[in-house]
């Protein structure tokens, strides 16, 4: 008897509770949390020997600019929230101070960013998911959960651009200021599909010029 | 001194100024709208009477963060490096684009990215300001070559945030 995994939320199909074999189920089974087809589910014989190849390093790995420059406008938005306006002031210098120094990637088309979504959402957030869930570790699954949606949309918002790259000239692009989700349309959702705050933290990038 | 003091979300604040009449220490009836901290003993009452829920009572002191598993952190940072090269690869389209709506959007890109990594970096670790992990982080900042000024901005950070731990 095995255990499979839901991939997208974590759904665990146990063979022995069900009574029916995992393979035996029909090709349309869809996962009953999330809707996700069954060929996306993984064996959990594969999940437990993937964690224990994963070392233990004891070491802080050195941190990029761009790392540093994020890590201080997260603990700027900290101090935000406790109400310390003049620390937080600090860290947005420091992180646009680190954001200046730290340098863009150079690619050629959108699709080096596509792959790279794909691998997060393939690998690194799938990785993620089964050592959170090994370690009950309720924040940092939420987080997986809220960034692996947010990937998916923007990837489909690239795709969407690379086949129409009119389709957000006549219309408005907001940006969740809680997950990052993108929205493209005119009139944006009352609360955000991802994260679920309301419409008002949801902040319109405007066209330049 | 209590350990707790009274801030007011501008946002929700309806003025009714209910705060005006309860204040004991007239610590509420500053012209920015927020409160003032040298004069609010921490009691409470502008909270209790506020109509629309604007005023919260926050500790000064903020307990100890969760500790976060290793493996955890690691996985999270992976993720972490992976986005921020993406905000760098939606940077650089920025940089090098003259038109208008691929500019609108490789910056909400930009913006989307910076902020799963802010969110990602508050689950691995560095929830808190006042965390040991974020004095060792301005601390080893520190050791780096750069400018005085920085310098002196970390240094002013590293005496700011009371330690909580």
């Amino acid at each position: 008897m095995k255990k499979y995994i839901c991939p997208i939320c974590g759904y665990v199909y146990d063979e022995a509770k069900e009574g029916v074999k995992f393979v035996d189920l029909k090709d349309d089974w869809k996962c009953p949390l999330c809707g996700a087809p069954k060929n996306l589910f993984e064996a959990e014989a594969q999940v437990v020997e993937e964690i224990e190849e994963l070392e233990e390093t004891d070491e802080l790995r050195e941190m990029s600019y761009g790392e540093i420059s994020a890590l201080c406008s997260s603990l700027a938005r900290g101090c935000d929230k406790q109400y310390l306006f003049e620390e937080a002031k600090l860290f947005t210098k420091l992180s646009d101070y680190y954001n200046k120094k730290s340098k863009t990637k150079t690619i050629n088309n959108l699709d080096e960013l596509l792959s790279k979504i794909n691998e997060d959402l393939e690998k690194n957030y799938k990785q993620a998911r089964l050592v959170a869930t090994k370690k009950e570790d309720r924040g940092a699954l939420r987080v997986i959960t809220w960034g692996e949606k947010v990937s998916m949309i923007l990837k489909s918002l690239i795709n969407q651009y690379e086949q129409d790259k009119n389709f957000i000239n006549k219309t408005k692009v907001y940006v969740c200021d809680i997950c990052g989700f993108i929205y493209i349309g005119d009139n944006k959702p009352e609360i955000c599909p991802v994260c679920k705050v309301p419409s008002f933290k949801l902040l319109e990038v405007g066209k330049e010029g | 001194m209590s350990s707790l003091r009274a801030v007011r979300n501008l946002r929700i604040c309806s003025k009714d100024c209910l705060c005006l009449y309860v204040c004991p220490t007239g610590a509420t009836d500053t012209e920015t709208g927020q409160i003032d901290f040298e004069k609010c003993i921490g009691c409470g009452a502008c909270s209790k009477a506020c109509p629309s829920g604007a005023i919260s009572m926050v500790p000064y002191q903020y307990p100890k963060q969760q500790v976060k598993d290793k493996l955890v952190v690691e996985k999270l940072n992976e993720i972490i490096r992976s986005k921020v090269e993406q905000e760098k690869m939606a940077q650089y389209v920025y940089d090098n684009s003259d038109d208008v709506v691929l500019k609108q959007f490789s910056k909400a890109l930009i913006r989307a990215n910076r902020l799963i990594v802010e969110d990602l970096y508050r689950e691995a670790g560095y929830m808190l300001p006042q965390s040991q992990n974020t004095r060792d982080f301005l601390n080893k900042l520190l050791d780096e070559n750069i400018e005085n000024d920085i310098k002196d901005d970390i240094k002013k950070l590293l005496d700011m945030l009371e330690l909580n731990e």
